[in-house]
C-alpha cells in the first residue's frame, strides 16, 4: 500500500508541473481566446533570463522580480508584433503564429545560452517530510501551494473585479465589448502580459527539478494541454486539478498497468483525457457555452 | 468564362508546367527532396480535406502517414508484394484506422478534438517501438528500391518523381471530385452549421466519419509513396512533430486548396533546410520568423494571397474593358 501512496506522491510531484503549464495556457486561452503553443518555450526563456541574473551576480528575489517584470513586457510585446494584426484572421493563422513564437524562442534560448543542461536554485529548502512511509518533498509541497495561490487569485480577479470582467468580455466577444466601453485591445494586451509571467513563475518553480535547458518545457506541452482540457480551458483551478490527475494517472499507470509499462505511459493521459471528454466535453470544471442560431 | 474559372486554370496551367518542368531543372538530390515533399503533399490534401472542409481537426495525421507507410513496409518486406501494389491496400488500412481516429470527432469538436488526436500522434512513434515484431522496433523496415520498368527509359529518381506525381495526381482528383459532389456539399454545410445541416438533412455521424476515412486513406497513400522513395522507415521519421509539420503545411499553403497542399509540401521539405542553410546557428531563428512572417502576410495561406493578387489583376483588365463598354452604353 505504501507502494500506491508514494507513486501518487511521485504523480503530484510530476503533476505540478504539467498544472503550472496549464495555467498559462488557461489563463491565455481565457483572455484572449487564443491557445498559445509557444506558451512553455517563452517561459523558459524567462526562466533562463532569470539564471542569467543570477549569474551576473544578483540575488535570487531581485532576479525573479526582474524577470517577472520583463516577462510581462515580453508577453504585451509578442501580443503587440504578432498577434494583433492577426486579430481578424481565421484562427489557423493565429495556430501557425503561436507555433512560429514556439520555434523562436526555443531557437533564441539555445542560440543565446547553449543547449546544455544547467542547475537552477530552488525557491524552497531542500529535503522533505516522511508521512508514514511515504516521502513528500519539500519543493512538491511549496509548488503545489503557490500554484493554487495563483489559481485563487486568478479565479477572484476574474469573477469578482471589474478588470477580470473586462477581460473575460474583450475575450468573448471584441466587437461588441468595445461597444460597451471595454478597451479591448488594452484587455488582450494585459491578458498576454499576465499569462507570460504565470509561465515564467511556472517555469522558474520547476526548473530546479528538470534542469534549465532549452528544450525544458517541449516534452510537458502536451501534458498540458491535456491537463487544461481535462479541467476545462476555462477555469484555473480546472487546470491545477487536470494536471495533478494527468500525473497521479501517468505514474499509477505506468506501474499498475503491465501491458502499458514505462514507455508507453503517454497513453494513459491520452486515455483518460479521452474518457472524460466523452463523458463531458467540455472538461470537468468547464461551462458549456451556449450559441443562438 | 467567370472570373473564378479563369484563374483556376490559370493557376492549373502554371502548376502543370512546374511539374514538368521541375525534373529536368533538378539535380537528381533535390528531385528525390521534392518526392518527398510530394508525399507530405497528399497528405496534406487529406488534411485540407478534413480541416478546410470538413472543419474537423486532426492532429494525427502524421502518426496515419506512419500507419501507411508501415503497412507499405511490410507487405514489401515480409510478403514480398511489389511496392506500388501496397499502396492501394496501405491507404485503404489506413483509412480503417481513421475511421477509429475520428470516432471522438462525433462527441468532440475544435481544441478538444486537436488534444486528443494529438496525443494520438504523441503515442504512435512508442507504439512503433512496443510492437518491435512487426515494425522492427528502432532498427526500421527496409523497402525494395523502385526500378523503372524496361520500357520506359528514366533514371530512378525521375521514375521516383513519375510515380509520385501520378498518385499525388489520383489523389487530387478524387478529392476534387468528392468536393464537387454532394458529399464535399453536405461536409461544407456541417463545417458551417452543424444544428442547420442537420435540419437540412445533412447526416452528421456519416459525414464526418466518411471525412475522417477519406482524409486518412490520402495519409496512408503518402505514407506509403514516403516508404518507398526513402527506401527505407523507423520510428523516428514519425515523431509527433510530423504532425504538427502537416498541419503548418496544409495551413501555410492554404486549407481550401488542392494546389496549396503541394506548396505546403514543399514548404515543408525546403523552408527548414534553406533556413538552416542561410546561417547553422541562426536556422530556426529564421523558420520561425518566416512562419510568423508568412501568416501576416498571406493570413489565408500562399495561395489565398497568390488568388486574391491574381484575381486583383484579372478583375483589373475586366474592370477596363466594362468600362470601355460602360462608357459605350451611356454614349448611346
Amino acid at each position: 500500500m505504501s507502494l500506491f501512496f508514494q507513486l501518487v506522491v511521485s504523480g503530484l510531484t510530476t503533476g505540478a508541473i504539467y498544472a503550472a503549464l496549464a495555467l498559462a495556457l488557461v489563463l491565455i486561452f481565457r483572455a484572449t481566446n487564443v491557445v498559445n503553443f509557444g506558451q512553455g518555450e517563452m517561459a523558459t526563456f524567462s526562466a533562463y533570463c532569470t539564471w542569467q541574473l543570477m549569474e551576473w551576480g544578483a540575488p535570487l528575489w531581485v532576479a525573479l522580480l526582474v524577470s517577472l517584470a520583463g516577462s510581462f513586457a515580453v508577453g504585451v510585446i509578442t501580443f503587440r508584433a504578432v498577434i494583433r494584426p492577426l486579430m481578424s484572421a481565421p484562427v489557423e493563422a493565429i495556430v501557425v503564429v503561436t507555433l512560429g513564437i514556439f520555434v523562436l524562442f526555443q531557437a533564441a534560448g539555445m542560440w543565446l545560452w547553449g543547449a546544455e543542461q544547467r542547475s537552477f536554485p530552488s525557491l524552497f529548502p531542500d529535503g522533505g517530510f516522511n508521512v508514514g512511509d511515504v516521502r513528500i518533498l519539500n519543493s512538491t509541497v511549496g509548488t503545489l501551494v503557490i500554484l493554487v495561490m495563483i489559481a485563487v487569485l486568478m479565479g477572484l480577479i476574474f469573477s469578482f473585479t471589474r478588470l477580470g470582467l473586462s477581460m473575460r468580455a474583450a475575450a468573448f466577444d471584441h466587437a461588441r465589448s468595445v461597444l460597451v466601453g471595454v478597451n479591448v485591445e488594452r484587455m488582450l494586451m494585459l491578458g498576454w502580459g499576465f499569462a507570460a509571467v504565470i509561465g515564467a513563475f511556472a517555469a522558474i518553480l520547476i526548473a530546479p527539478r528538470l534542469f534549465l535547458n532549452p528544450t525544458m518545457m517541449t516534452p510537458i506541452l502536451f501534458y498540458g494541454l491535456a491537463a487544461a482540457t481535462l479541467g476545462g480551458w476555462d477555469s484555473p483551478l480546472g487546470a491545477i486539478a487536470g494536471g495533478l490527475i494527468v500525473g497521479v494517472a501517468e505514474s499509477l499507470g505506468a506501474s499498475y498497468l503491465s501491458f502499458i509499462g514505462a514507455d508507453m505511459r503517454i497513453a494513459v493521459p491520452i486515455a483518460l483525457t479521452l474518457l472524460i471528454l466523452l463523458v463531458k466535453p467540455v472538461g470537468l470544471f468547464g461551462s458549456y457555452k451556449v450559441t443562438k442560431l | 468564362m467567370s472570373d473564378g474559372s479563369r484563374s483556376r486554370l490559370v493557376k492549373f496551367g502554371l502548376f502543370a508546367a512546374a511539374a514538368v518542368l521541375l525534373p529536368l531543372l533538378l539535380p537528381g538530390y533535390a528531385l528525390q527532396q521534392v518526392c518527398i515533399a510530394i508525399a507530405y503533399a497528399i497528405a496534406i490534401m487529406g488534411l485540407n480535406l478534413l480541416m478546410g472542409f470538413g472543419g474537423q481537426i486532426c492532429l494525427a495525421q502524421g502518426a496515419l502517414f506512419g500507419v501507411g507507410a508501415y503497412v507499405t513496409a511490410i507487405l514489401n518486406s515480409d510478403y514480398g508484394i511489389h511496392p506500388i501494389a501496397t499502396l492501394p491496400m496501405s491507404a485503404t488500412a489506413t483509412a480503417l484506422v481513421g475511421l477509429v481516429v475520428g470516432l471522438p470527432a462525433l462527441r468532440l469538436q475544435g481544441l478538444q478534438l486537436a488534444i486528443v488526436t494529438f496525443g494520438i500522434a504523441a503515442a504512435f512513434p512508442q507504439l512503433l517501438l512496443k510492437m518491435g515484431g512487426i515494425t522492427g522496433g528502432v532498427s526500421g523496415l527496409p523497402i525494395d528500391g523502385l526500378e523503372a520498368p524496361t520500357w520506359v527509359p528514366v533514371s530512378p529518381e525521375l521514375w521516383l518523381y513519375v510515380v509520385s506525381q501520378c498518385c499525388a495526381g489520383i489523389a487530387a482528383l478524387l478529392v476534387t471530385l468528392m468536393l464537387f459532389g454532394d458529399v464535399g456539399r453536405a461536409l461544407r454545410a456541417q463545417r458551417d452549421n452543424a444544428q442547420i445541416a442537420e435540419a437540412l438533412g445533412v447526416n452528421l455521424t456519416k459525414t464526418r466519419l466518411w471525412a475522417f476515412a477519406g482524409s486518412s486513406a490520402l495519409a496512408g497513400l503518402g505514407g506509403g509513396v514516403f516508404a518507398i522513395i526513402t527506401g527505407f522507415i523507423s520510428p523516428e521519421s514519425f515523431l509527433a512533430i510530423l504532425s504538427i509539420n502537416i498541419v503548418i503545411g496544409s495551413i501555410v499553403g492554404g486549407v481550401t486548396s488542392v494546389v496549396g497542399a503541394f506548396l505546403g509540401g514543399l514548404f515543408m521539405v525546403f523552408v527548414p533546410t534553406w533556413a538552416s542553410d542561410i546561417n547553422l546557428s541562426l536556422g530556426n531563428l529564421i523558420y520561425g520568423l518566416a512562419l510568423i512572417l508568412i501568416m501576416m502576410v498571406a493570413r489565408n495561406g500562399v495561395t489565398g494571397f497568390i488568388e486574391k493578387w491574381l484575381s486583383t489583376i484579372l478583375r483589373r483588365t475586366a474592370d477596363n474593358t466594362a468600362s470601355v463598354k460602360e462608357t459605350r452604353e451611356e454614349l448611346t
